[in-house]
C-alpha cells in the first residue's frame, strides 16, 4: 500500500489540478480530472518508466437520470506493481467533445471510436473517425447507449458504404474476405491489399454480430444477468460469467465461501483446457496436418463430455451465480476429473512429441505472423497472444481472483511472437491447467459453495472486475441503477484489444498463411462485437 | 512414422463414443423430409452465423471431430453457398448481418433446405427485442427444420439431421 501512495503522490505532484477520490482507495486509485488534461496525464501514465501504465479499459457512462452528465473513465494497469489507476472526467450540459488520447496511447483507438458510435461523444483529434460498430447503413444520430435511446427501437436504414483505406499502384489489388467465411467461423470482414503474394495491408471491418449486449444488460437486474454474461462469447462462458459475478459481488459486499472460489477456479481451468486443446489441433489443421486435429478434437470432446457429466452443460453454463456456484462436486467426482485429466495429459504428451518432431509443420509455424513485443505493448495486447510476444502478464498471478491467491500459477511466456510461440504457450498452459486442477482437488476445503445476496447497492455505485479467461484478460465494469437494476455494464473481451494487433502481425506474410495466423490468435467475434 | 501408427493403434476407434441424445422434441415435418429427399445420401451444408454467441459454431465444429464424424453419414460442410444443399443458420440475425443472410439465401441453388440451429435462430433467445436484432431467421428467409437448444448438443444435431434424411413417404 505504501508503494501505491508513492504513485498517487507522484501523479498529484505532476498534475496539481487533479483531485483524488479517497473513497476508492482500496481497490484502485481514482482521480477526477479536468477533460483538457486527459492527453497529458494519460501520456505520462503510459510512458513514464516508473509507472508503465497499460490502458486496460476506456468506457463512458450516460449518468442520466442521476446527473445530467456523461462520464469518461480510463483504467490503467501499472505494469510494475499491477496497481490500477482510474481517471474520470465529466462532460456537463451540452458538451459532446472530449480530447482524444489516441495520438499518445495507441490502444485507445477502438475504444474512442466505440464511444463515439454508442454515445455520440466526439473524440477530438482522433486520427480515424470512421464508424466502427454502427455500420454505414445505420441512420444518423442513432447512439444506442444514450439513456434516451429505447433499447427496443427499430433501426431504420440509410444508404452508405464503408470506406476502406486503399493502397494504389501497379500490381496492387484488394482481396475481400467475409463476412461469411468458408469454414464454420463467425462473421467478420477482412480486406487485404496485396502486391503478388505478400500482404501489404490488412484492414478489419468487424461488428457484424453486434447484438446490443451492453444495452440488454441495462434492462436486467443485477443478480439475474448472469445468463446474458454467459452468452457474450459462448466459448468463454465461465470466464465472462465469473467476471460479471465478481463485479456484482463487490457491489453487494458478498464474500464467496472458499469452496465456491475453488470450484470457480476448477471450472475456469476446465474451460481453458477444452479451448486450448481445440486450438492446438486447429492450428495444425490450418497447415493441412489433420492428424493432431483429429486427436485434439477427440481430447477436447472428452473434456466437454466430462463438463456435461459434472454440470449438465458442455459449456459449463449455469455454473456461476452471484454469491458462488450452483454446483457442488463430490469427492468421487473430483477423483473422476483428476483420473480423466491424467489420461488426457499422457495422451496429449504423446501427441506433443509427434507434433514437435514434424519438421515441415514447425517450419511452417516458425516466423509466421510475428507480433513483436513493442507492437503488442502499443496495442495493450493481453492473454495468450501477449505472453507469446514476451509480455509477462497473467491475472491469475498478478491480481488473484477466485482461489488463485492460494494456488500458485506458473506463467508461460515466449519471446518470438510467431505462430509457434502462440501454440507453445497453449501447450504449456494445458499442462499447467491440469496441474492446477489436481492442486484444487487436493486443497479444496469443505463448506458451503455460495452465499445469498442481501444488500441492495445505491444507484450510481460502480466497480471493476477482471478474470484471466482462456483468451486473456476479461474486464467488466458494472454500475448499479435504481431498484437493483443495472445502470451500465461495460464488457471487454480480450478479443477487442487483440483484434487490431492482428493487422500488424500479418504484414509481409502471404495470404494463405492468414488463416493460420488468425487461428493462432483465436479471437472471438461475438465477444468483440457485443 | 512408427510413433504416429502406434498412437493411432493405441487410440483405436472412438467414433460413436458419446452419450445418446435425448429424443427430439421437435421432429422434422413431413414437408421438410420431402424437401430433403434429393439429399438423402449426400448433403452439403453451409454454416451462416448471423450473430450467435459462437457456442453453436463450436458444437457444429465438434460434429466434424472423430467422435461424431458427420462425414460418415454423407454430410459435409461446403465452402460456399453456391455448393450447398442446405443452410444452417445460427444467431438472432443482427441488423448488420441481415443483408448478408438474404444474399446467401439467394446465392444457394434450389432446391435447398434451411435449418435454424439453436434457440437464437428460432426465437432470438436472450437477444429478443434488442435494437440491433431484426430476427428471428424466419422473418427473413423460410425455415424448414428447427433444432432447439442453447446450444444443442452435437448428438442432438446429428439425430435431427439423421431424422430429416430418413426414408419416408
Amino acid at each position: 500500500m505504501a508503494e501505491t501512495r508513492f504513485y498517487d503522490e507522484e501523479l498529484k505532484a505532476a498534475f496539481p489540478l487533479i483531485v483524488q477520490d479517497e473513497a476508492a482507495k482500496g481497490e484502485f486509485s481514482h482521480f477526477l480530472v479536468p477533460k483538457d488534461l486527459l492527453p497529458a496525464i494519460t501520456h505520462h501514465l503510459h510512458t513514464q518508466p516508473s509507472l508503465h501504465g497499460r490502458l486496460t479499459l476506456l468506457w463512458a457512462v450516460d449518468n442520466r437520470p442521476i446527473r445530467d452528465t456523461y462520464g469518461l473513465h480510463y483504467l490503467f494497469t501499472l505494469e510494475s506493481s499491477h496497481h490500477w489507476v482510474v481517471l474520470s472526467a465529466e462532460l456537463a450540459g451540452d458538451d459532446r467533445l472530449f480530447p482524444s488520447i489516441t495520438p499518445h496511447v495507441h490502444a485507445a483507438k477502438w475504444y474512442e471510436r466505440e464511444i463515439r458510435d454508442m454515445f455520440g461523444l466526439i473524440p477530438q483529434g482522433h486520427p480515424d473517425l470512421r464508424r466502427l460498430i454502427r455500420h454505414e447503413h445505420w441512420p444518423k444520430g442513432a447512439h444506442p447507449l444514450k439513456k434516451d435511446f429505447p433499447w427496443d427501437r427499430v433501426l431504420g436504414r440509410q444508404q452508405g458504404e464503408h470506406h476502406f483505406r486503399h493502397i494504389e499502384g501497379e500490381g496492387v489489388f484488394e482481396v475481400p474476405v467475409g463476412p461469411i467465411h468458408a469454414g464454420i467461423i463467425e462473421s467478420g470482414h477482412f480486406r487485404f491489399s496485396v502486391a503478388g503474394e505478400p500482404i501489404m495491408q490488412l484492414e478489419l471491418h468487424h461488428f457484424w454480430k453486434h447484438r446490443g449486449v451492453e444495452k440488454l444488460f441495462e434492462q436486467q437486474e443485477l443478480i439475474a444477468a448472469v445468463a446474458l454474461a454467459e452468452r457474450v462469447s459462448g466459448d468463454t462462458t465461465v470466464g465472462h460469467s465469473l467476471a460479471y459475478c465478481q463485479a456484482v459481488e463487490a457491489l453487494l459486499h458478498l464474500n464467496v465461501p472458499r469452496r465456491g472460489r475453488y470450484l470457480r477456479s476448477l471450472f475456469l481451468e476446465l474451460e481453458r483446457l477444452h479451448n486450448h486443446l481445440g486450438d492446438v489441433g486447429a492450428i495444425c489443421n490450418d497447415t493441412a496436418y489433420a492428424l493432431p486435429h483429429a486427436h485434439c478434437g477427440r481430447m477436447k470432446e472428452q473434456i466437454m463430455q466430462l463438463n456435461d457429466r459434472l454440470t449438465g452443460s458442455r459449456f459449463l453454463r449455469g455454473v456461476n451465480r452471484v454469491g458462488g456456484v450452483t454446483v457442488d462436486l463430490t469427492g468421487v467426482q473430483l477423483a473422476e476429473i483428476v483420473a480423466e485429466l491424467d489420461r488426457i495429459e499422457k495422451d496429449f504428451s504423446e501427441l506433443e512429441t509427434i507434433i514437435g518432431s514434424n519438421a515441415s509443420l514447425i517450419d511452417r509455424l516458425e516466423t509466421a505472423g510475428v507480433l513483436t513485443e513493442r507492437t503488442a505493448w502499443d496495442h495493450a495486447v493481453v492473454g495468450v497472444v501477449g505472453r507469446a510476444s514476451g509480455l509477462d502478464q497473467d491475472l491469475r498471478r498478478d491480481r488473484p481472483f477466485a482461489a488463485y491467491d492460494e494456488l500458485r500459477v506458473r506463467v508461460v511466456t515466449y519471446r518470438y511472437g510467431d505462430v509457434r510461440a502462440r501454440m507453445r504457450v497453449r501447450m504449456d498452459e494445458i499442462h499447467e491447467s491440469m496441474r492446477l486442477v489436481r492442486e484444487v482437488s487436493v486443497k479444496i476445503p469443505q463448506g458451503p459453495v455460495a452465499v445469498e445476496p442481501s444488500r441492495r447497492p445505491k444507484a450510481g455505485e460502480w466497480t471493476l472486475s477482471t478474470v484471466e479467461g482462456w483468451r486473456g484478460e476479461i474486464v467488466y465494469m458494472v454500475m448499479a441503477g435504481e431498484n437493483g437494476n443495472i445502470h451500465r455494464c461495460k464488457v471487454r473481451d480480450p478479443s477487442f484489444v487483440n483484434w487490431p494487433a492482428i493487422q500488424w502481425a500479418v504484414l509481409g506474410n502471404i495470404i494463405p498463411d492468414f488463416p493460420l495466423i488468425n487461428k493462432s490468435f483465436s479471437l472471438s467475434y461475438a465477444g468483440n462485437d457485443l | 512414422m512408427f510413433r504416429i501408427l502406434k498412437k493411432s493403434l493405441k487410440t483405436g476407434v472412438v467414433t460413436g463414443q458419446h452419450p445418446v441424445a435425448a429424443p427430439l422434441v421437435e421432429a422434422s415435418t413431413s414437408e421438410a423430409k420431402h424437401k430433403a429427399k434429393p439429399f438423402r445420401s449426400s448433403l452439403a451444408f453451409r454454416a451462416v452465423d448471423t450473430g450467435s454467441c459462437n457456442a453453436c459454431e463450436m458444437e457444429m465444429n465438434a460434429l466434424a471431430n472423430p467422435v461424431y464424424d458427420i462425414e460418415r453419414f454423407g454430410i459435409h460442410i461446403a465452402a460456399s453457398p453456391r455448393h450447398a444443399d442446405a443452410l444452417v443458420v445460427t444467431g438472432p440475425v443482427t441488423v448488420n448481418m441481415e443483408r448478408a443472410l438474404k444474399d446467401v439465401y439467394k446465392h444457394t441453388p434450389d432446391p435447398k433446405i434451411v435449418i435454424a440451429l439453436g434457440d437464437c435462430a428460432i426465437n432470438c433467445g436472450m437477444f429478443k427485442g434488442s435494437y440491433a436484432v431484426t430476427g428471428p431467421v424466419e422473418r427473413h428467409i423460410p425455415i424448414d427444420v428447427r433444432i432447439p437448444g442453447c446450444p444443442p448438443r452435437p448428438s442432438e444435431i446429428l439425430t435431427a439431421l439423421t431424422e430429416l434424411r430418413k426414408a419416408g413417404n
